[in-house]
């Protein structure tokens, strides 16, 4: 008997975020162009976290298939982040983009290999702009985005995700 | 509006108690069993991956705990290496084993006409550091490798003289969905 679809998941990892944010940007362009534009941005908000979740921990030294727990590796690097000042509020603290972004600036910075000013604070701008557009609450809202905001969100994903070899 | 300005570098906030130092102290030099146990990876790139097992932390934030950790670090190695401990976390047996950190754990079977006694045996355990946090009574002794279990039963064995056939290894296995062909 075939094994069902959780059962055939692999551990959380660097290789495993990567290749699923490119999914779910995929997904993210099918939802939008069938005029899903909620849909879009809520999966589109997945691949900005996992891109930059994906840098972060390859800065650190993870192997890309070392598995990421929560207790052992996200949580920590949280904490890392409110350590270095990094604002975090509680509650999703896995799925803060800005605050994912803010990371990674903040720790190139720290280790003395900085990213080059305009690609920083395109990080942290492309970071702030879900802020205000997402949330992984999004799911529950019946809301429907305005095109602007869809439009918005995906050049962001998109730029995360082009990027994502040099972050 | 006040103007306040902050150091870019991280900042450890300090947390009340002696945990800090007992920990620095387990850093410095720290005993072969008990609790807590320091769990160090270095990656390729120098850096600290720190995880403390330690039931003392039930009380604590997540937070706190890892203020509690690099202010340890920094008393006991330096600045220097604690600015290398960049995932520090802190964690209960209990949660140690939640996350699948402590898969094998020693047991007592005791049987009839054995040289020891369960009050023995847990209090033998308590001090090898098991975890009671859970039932009291019942400690539970709890390691990463397999090869740390084995090491404890000797131990055990050597603590309780004549008590060698009473401890097992016991290892966690996964789900049956785990074991069927994809």
């Amino acid at each position: 008997m075939p094994k069902p679809l959780l059962a055939r998941c692999r551990p959380d990892s660097i290789q495993e975020f990567r290749a699923a944010a490119r999914r779910r940007f995929d997904d993210g362009l099918a939802l939008a162009s069938s005029g899903r534009g909620t849909g879009a941005i809520y999966v589109w908000g997945y691949t900005a976290e996992m891109i930059l979740k994906a840098a972060y921990f390859t800065l650190l030294g993870l192997a890309e298939d070392h598995p990421l727990g929560w207790a052992t590796d996200l949580r920590p690097a949280i904490e890392r982040g409110r350590t270095l000042g990094i604002p975090w509020p509680r509650g999703g603290d896995g799925h803060n983009v800005r605050a994912w972004a803010d990371l990674l600036v903040a720790e190139r910075r720290l280790r003395g290999n900085p990213f080059a000013p305009v690609l920083a604070r395109n990080v942290r701008r492309r970071g702030q702009r879900f802020e205000s557009l997402w949330r992984e609450t999004l799911r529950y809202r019946k809301n429907v985005a305005y095109h602007y905001e869809v439009r918005k969100v995906r050049e962001a994903a998109e730029w995360f995700l082009v990027h994502a070899p040099v972050l | 509006m006040p103007r306040k300005k902050h150091g870019a570098d991280e900042k450890t906030r300090p947390v009340g108690g002696n945990l800090t130092e007992q920990l620095a102290a387990e850093l410095r030099g720290g005993r072969e069993w008990g609790q807590p146990t320091i769990h160090e990876e270095e990656f390729p790139t120098g850096l600290i991956r720190a995880t403390v097992i330690w039931d003392e932390w039930d009380h604590l934030s997540h937070e706190d705990r890892t203020a509690v950790i690099l202010q340890a670090y920094e008393r006991a190695e330096g600045a220097a290496y604690r600015d290398l401990v960049t995932l520090a976390s802190g964690l209960t047996v209990p949660e140690a084993y939640g996350v699948g950190m402590l898969p094998y754990q020693v047991l007592p079977a005791l049987r009839k006409g054995d040289p020891v006694t369960a009050d023995d045996c847990r209090r033998a355990m308590v001090e090898m550091g098991a975890s009671t946090l859970v039932a009291p009574d019942q400690p539970q002794l709890r390691f990463l490798l397999e090869e740390e279990a084995e090491a404890a039963v000797k131990e055990l064995g050597r603590r309780l003289p004549g008590s060698e056939p009473v401890w097992h290894v016991h290892r966690e296995v996964g789900r049956v969905e785990d074991w069927a062909t994809a």
